[in-house]
């Protein structure tokens, strides 16, 4: 090996803690660009590959009871490719050793066999049940707390129990996929329904198209055609919905969120590169000697120039063989929890060539980039500067006898003359504490750059705290429109002053409220259905409901044939406003409804639309009757709503009231709040690593300033200084950066959260939301960036109280 | 001697202690990719309470490492090390030898070594934080009087590359007094300022000795090592026998080693003839402690003493140098034994062969003594009971 090689390997070798620094640097920014577009690649592939793969409906027509006949003249019609007739109905299930309700939803499918569309993935036991057998999807399995071979018990409405056994586990990657508030699912066969106490018909149509798979209009057209002549047939159509075969319906969310993970993977990367310029800049400025050397004994700038770049490209290539590998890995194992948690199956690992593409990219050109500068201007010095380089140093630092005596500078003079003020006023500074306040912002250049890093890494840390509250907050707004603490379903409707009596009989009861609901069709100017929407009609008055109007305004008692709409009506009519009419298709009836307000709710819900129960029950010839009752309970935690439920249901039922289920409010927002928890979990992760980049520009800056300053810890230990002395020095240095990054961060975090609340509430709501702040994030942070910057600098520290004083003063 | 502890400040120095420092065979050596390579080799060396020592010797004698020896700063590969009392290599860590210096001894750096963060005042008050000594509020009060002590007074607030090289050594040498240390080391302090700072420096070094404190300084300046009370030279990693050092400074540190290591040490009691007149003379006597007397016998047998020598003269140059028998009785003084450094001619004799300038000192010398000796036989008695002070400079 020539000399100068030999050089630059011994100068990666020399320092591990210093080469080890960089290479993690890079590496941590060149991972995480690696896992996330790694996992871009596979979940965009294999999501809709996996969604496509199972067959799923274009149209899915929830309809009243129908049977074979029916689905046939479907299946003839020649746009349709495929028909299926399914059962779908939700009962109480509990496992037999679980005293613990839990909402199934039931599909009763006629053949497994020859089903073709909606298929399910077998996961464990067989792929179809028998008679009085049962498939459940993963979910419900992990809700019920059942295995392969147990029993399951069903309660019916009329308060008789039934067994099923679970013969085996299925993944299910359509029914409920884009709705965070859908039950667990189990499949039977049609034989098995009359033991659950139903009809053996179906109520559900799912359809596929014979062409057009992926053409949204062509299959709104079908569905509507569809529509009108199941109506035609004597038949009541509740619901539409259509899907394409190749785009799994929560693909642009999916794509959302990992495109704000990207965003900050390229903030790591920066932050990263930030700290790689610091390094290499200590670095030339302790070789300023050595290059002096080298350029005396012939070395020409271009010699020095390539010298130190290979050195920046062997940190890139150390960085890449441990980035990389792991990056594929991470790329996989994200996807694989993803594709679990949105119940999808991937095509198997593999190595992502654009991942692995973009990581060498970053790899080399990050360290480079952020390297050139200084790399340049090192190898430009000159031989007497580079030579003088110590004693320009010792000058500087005011202990050189060649130095002449200066002026001191106004951030000098200020801070002397601070702290003689703070003493004349009896507040003493002691002085270890001035060197560490002081030392703080002798390098500002460094100082900078890391205060950019920690700060970064504090406001997003915050920020992702914020966006958690913010949506949490945002789901228990959601659930101010319709939950109460306890959901009473009836199968029969019945008198609201019957109901109100018996359950104001139990203890804990506050208040009972009859609610009645009506599914709708928007209609376009042409007559054409656009939409579906939900219609909830709770009292006028209700105490239940605590919109967020948008416009316009909530619904009163004496509102006829007038609603209140959520803003997803936005979407199909950017222009309607208050006063504006609306033609709906109500129970086969086009009726013209004027829209008095609009207020906001989850976009990927549908749309819902409020009206009082006053009105419909009137148009329903079910006055003073309803099927549904909202309790609320003196208490409104989760346990005690569940607690509540039980007690509700099995006092109707003594009663003989026909109970379908009595649901604790909280139970389905949990349910949406523990999805959301995924993605905040995703964010604190970047949160996490951006914090950890941060913290080892701390490390490397508080290396670099112990390293310059030995002389002055030899100082120190000369005059007195034990090794608590010296670390408390280094690490109080540390803290105070910490400190002012955290301030930083605390002002940063604002935008941030502005930002990313935005981002990702649009992503999974479709709908911008208002923030919410927590301090949590910010104390959570203050004691994080404290630990961390004590950490960062007690490795320097350390090696700060370890310096012999005979190493640092040379008398000779 | 006291087991060190460190809290809340380990083992101030006893004052009365008969030796401040007290090196026993203290080796050092060091190793490096070339080998083994002895510093210090075996040194001995005791200085009292008050002393003002200069230790001299060359670039590379080990000066420093002796200097590093006594203040902590370096560990000796053998030997022990007491200074103030304390043997400080003896279990006591770095960490713990760091706050006993903080507390004992005061350092004085060539490069002045301030913190160049700190305002001047806030140096001084920097030692006084780590040994925790003086209550808080007081610590101003005392770093202004340190200030104004070394007369920095008006310049209390000023960061230290906004004065002087001078002033800076002069607020380092307040920093060095900050815990009152009963010990100053010193190295090179002088060496970076101008004459007049270093006159200033060395009197502030007189004043702080009459005040009782010791001050122990490397220098290379001949006219710093002139107002020491002691000069102590290191030559080669060893000390030069002091009696040497003041019987003939002149001779270069080489050959002074070689006398340290050729002579022989020999006591003679109150009265005893050392040398008889007409005796041969092979050896030159240097005076390590106590007095001896030069007498000339009358014809009456009356003793006429014609010179008192004392420490750090010698005698027998004159027989050495120019041939012959004695000319005179030497013996030890009545009034106390006589330590003498005996070293023989044909060690003597090749030495000055070559050192021309202790050799032309010792023919000057000889030549005043001849004078002397001749007019004291010709006028009779007349220098008898005048003591002559001091020996050949």
């Amino acid at each position: 090996m020539r000399p100068r090689w030999r050089k630059v390997f011994l100068d990666l070798f020399e320092h591990k803690g210093r080469t080890l620094l960089v290479v993690l640097s890079i590496a941590i920014g060149v991972f995480s660009i690696g896992v996330i577009s790694g996992a871009y690649v596979i979940i965009s592939n294999d999501m809709s590959a996996s969604y496509a793969a199972n067959q799923p409906a274009n149209v899915e027509i929830r309809m009243s009871d129908f049977d074979d006949d029916l689905l046939a003249a479907i299946r003839n019609l020649h746009e349709v490719g495929d028909a299926e007739g399914r059962r779908v109905f939700n009962m109480r299930v509990r496992s037999t050793q679980e005293d613990q309700w839990v909402t199934l939803d039931i599909v009763a499918v006629d053949d497994f066999a020859t089903n073709v569309l909606n298929l399910l993935t077998p996961v464990a036991g067989v792929s179809a049940p028998g008679r009085n057998e049962i498939l459940l999807e993963q979910e419900a399995v992990e809700a019920l707390r059942v295995q392969v071979g147990d029993e399951l018990v069903f309660q019916l409405p009329g308060g008789s129990l039934k067994t099923l056994t679970v013969v085996g586990i299925v993944q299910d990657s359509l029914t409920g996929v884009d709705d965070f508030l859908a039950p667990p699912c189990g499949y039977i066969t049609l034989s098995t329904l009359p033991r659950l106490g139903q009809a053996q018909t179906f109520n559900r149509i799912y359809a596929s198209m014979a062409e057009g798979q992926d053409d949204v209009l062509h299959i709104r057209t079908v569905a509507d055609d569809l529509r009108e002549r199941i109506e035609r047939s004597g038949y009541m159509v509740v619901r539409t919905s259509i899907s394409l075969t190749h785009e799994h319906p929560l693909a642009s969310t999916v794509n959302a969120i990992l495109g704000i993970l990207l965003a900050l993977g390229v903030l790591i990367v920066f932050l990263s590169s930030s700290l790689i310029a610091n390094t290499l800049n200590a670095l030339l400025n302790q070789h300023l000697r050595h290059i002096g050397v080298m350029k005396l004994v012939g070395g020409r700038n271009r010699q020095v120039f390539v010298m130190y770049l290979v050195l920046i490209m062997a940190f890139g290539v150390l960085s890449l063989l441990l980035a990389v590998p792991l990056g594929g890995q991470g790329a996989y194992a994200l996807s694989a929890y993803i594709a679990e948690q949105l119940g999808f199956t991937l095509q198997g690992y593999r190595i992502v060539p654009l991942a692995f593409a973009v990581q060498i990219a970053i790899g080399l050109l990050v360290p480079l980039v952020s390297g050139l500068v200084p790399v340049v201007s090192g190898s430009r010095v000159t031989v007497l500067k580079a030579i003088s380089g110590d004693l320009a140093r010792e000058a500087e630092a005011g202990s050189g006898s060649r130095g002449r005596v200066k002026r001191e500078t106004g951030w000098e003079r200020f801070q002397t003359r601070v702290t003689a003020a703070l003493a004349r006023r009896g507040i003493q500074i002691p002085r270890p504490l001035l060197i560490s306040l002081r030392n703080t912002f002798r390098r500002r250049g460094r100082l900078v750059l890391t205060l950019f890093t920690l700060t970064m890494g504090g406001a997003i840390f915050i920020a992702v705290f914020n966006v958690q509250i913010t949506l949490d907050d945002y789901i228990s707004a959601i659930g101010r429109y319709f939950l109460a603490d306890v959901s009473l379903d009836f199968d029969r409707p019945y008198r609201l002053s019957e109901v109100e009596q018996l359950a104001t009989q139990v203890e804990g009861v506050v208040d009972v409220e009859g609610w009645l609901f009506l599914s709708a069709d928007v209609l376009d100017p042409d007559g054409m259905v656009v939409e579906n929407i939900d219609i909830l009609a709770p009292p006028a008055d209700s105490v239940l409901v605590s919109p967020i109007l948008v416009a316009g305004r909530w619904i009163q008692p004496g509102d006829e044939r007038r609603l209140a709409i959520s803003e997803a009506i936005l979407a199909i009519f950017p222009d309607l406003q208050p006063g504006d009419l609306l033609r709906l298709k109500i129970n086969g009836h086009e009726e013209d409804w004027e829209v008095v307000g609009i207020f906001k709710f989850v976009g990927r819900e549908g749309i819902l639309a409020y009206v009082p129960y006053e009105y419909i029950a009137a148009v329903s010839n079910l006055s003073n009757r309803s099927y549904s009752f909202r309790i609320v309970t003196t208490q409104h935690e989760r346990a005690y709503q569940v607690m509540m439920g039980e007690r509700l249901d099995s006092c109707f039922r003594q009663n003989g009231f026909h109970v379908r289920q009595a649901q604790a409010g909280l139970a389905t927002l949990d349910k949406a709040s523990e999805s959301l928890d995924i993605l905040v979990t995703f964010l604190l992760i970047m949160a996490l690593l951006t914090a950890s980049v941060g913290s080892m520009g701390l490390t490397g800056t508080m290396s670099m300033n112990v390293l310059e300053r030995t002389r002055e810890i030899g100082v120190m230990r000369a005059i007195g200084a034990d090794d608590r002395a010296i670390m408390r020095t280094v690490i109080a240095e540390g803290m105070v950066i910490g400190m002012i990054s955290w301030v930083l961060g605390v002002i940063l975090s604002l935008p941030f959260s502005l930002l990313l609340s935005s981002i990702v509430s649009l992503a999974v709501f479709e709908t911008p939301i208002a923030l919410v702040f927590t301090p949590t994030g910010y104390f959570i942070w203050l004691g994080l960036v404290l630990v961390l910057s004590a950490v960062a600098s007690i490795v320097p520290a350390r090696n700060a109280a370890r310096l012999t004083i005979r190493e640092v003063l040379a008398y000779e | 001697m006291t087991v060190p502890s460190v809290h809340p400040c380990p083992t101030r120095t006893d004052a009365s202690l008969e030796n401040i420092i007290d090196l026993r065979g203290v080796v050092k050596t060091f190793k490096n990719a070339a080998g083994e390579f002895v510093v210090l080799k075996g040194i001995d060396l005791q200085i009292r309470p008050g002393e003002f020592v200069a230790v001299v010797g060359k670039s590379g004698s080990g000066k420093s490492t002796l200097l590093n020896m006594i203040t902590g700063i370096d560990h000796p590969t053998s030997g022990q090390v007491i200074v103030g009392g304390t043997d400080i290599y003896h279990n006591m860590s770095e960490s713990q030898r760091s706050r006993w210096r903080g507390c004992n001894l005061g350092i004085v750096f060539q490069f002045f070594q301030l913190m160049p963060m700190l305002s001047l005042l806030e140096n001084v008050m920097l030692p006084m934080d780590f040994a925790n000594m003086y209550d808080f509020d007081e610590r101003t009060q005392r770093a202004l009087e340190l200030l104004s002590l070394v007369g920095l007074e008006g310049l209390a607030e000023k960061l230290p590359l906004a004065v002087s090289t001078g002033q800076q050594q002069s607020a380092a040498i307040a920093r060095a007094l900050a815990t009152d240390p009963p010990l100053i080391v010193a190295d090179e302090p002088t060496g970076n300022l101008d004459s007049h700072s270093a006159d200033a420096i060395i009197a502030l070094f007189h004043q702080l000795v009459d005040s009782g404190k010791t001050i122990m300084m490397v220098t290379h300046d001949p006219s710093v090592t002139a107002r020491a009370s002691r000069t102590v030279i290191i030559f080669d990693g060893q000390l030069i026998d002091e009696t040497i050092v003041r019987a003939l400074p002149l001779l270069r540190h080489r050959h002074m080693l070689e006398f340290s290591r050729l002579a022989e040490r020999r006591t003679y009691p109150p009265g005893q003839t050392i040398i008889s007149r007409q005796q041969q003379v092979d050896s030159l006597y240097m005076i390590a402690r106590g007095e001896v007397e030069v007498v000339l016998q009358g014809r009456l047998r009356d003793d006429t003493v014609i010179a008192r020598l004392g420490a750090g003269d010698f005698f027998g140059e004159i027989e050495l140098l120019h041939g012959g028998r004695s000319i005179a009785n030497v013996r030890a003084s009545v009034d106390g034994p006589v330590e003498l450094l005996v070293l023989p001619r044909d060690d003597f004799l090749r030495v000055i062969a070559e050192s021309p300038i202790t050799a032309e000192a010792l023919g000057t010398i000889v030549q005043r003594r001849l004078e002397e000796h001749r007019a004291v036989d010709r006028r009779g008695v007349r220098l008898v009971g005048k003591k002559r002070s001091g020996g050949p400079r």
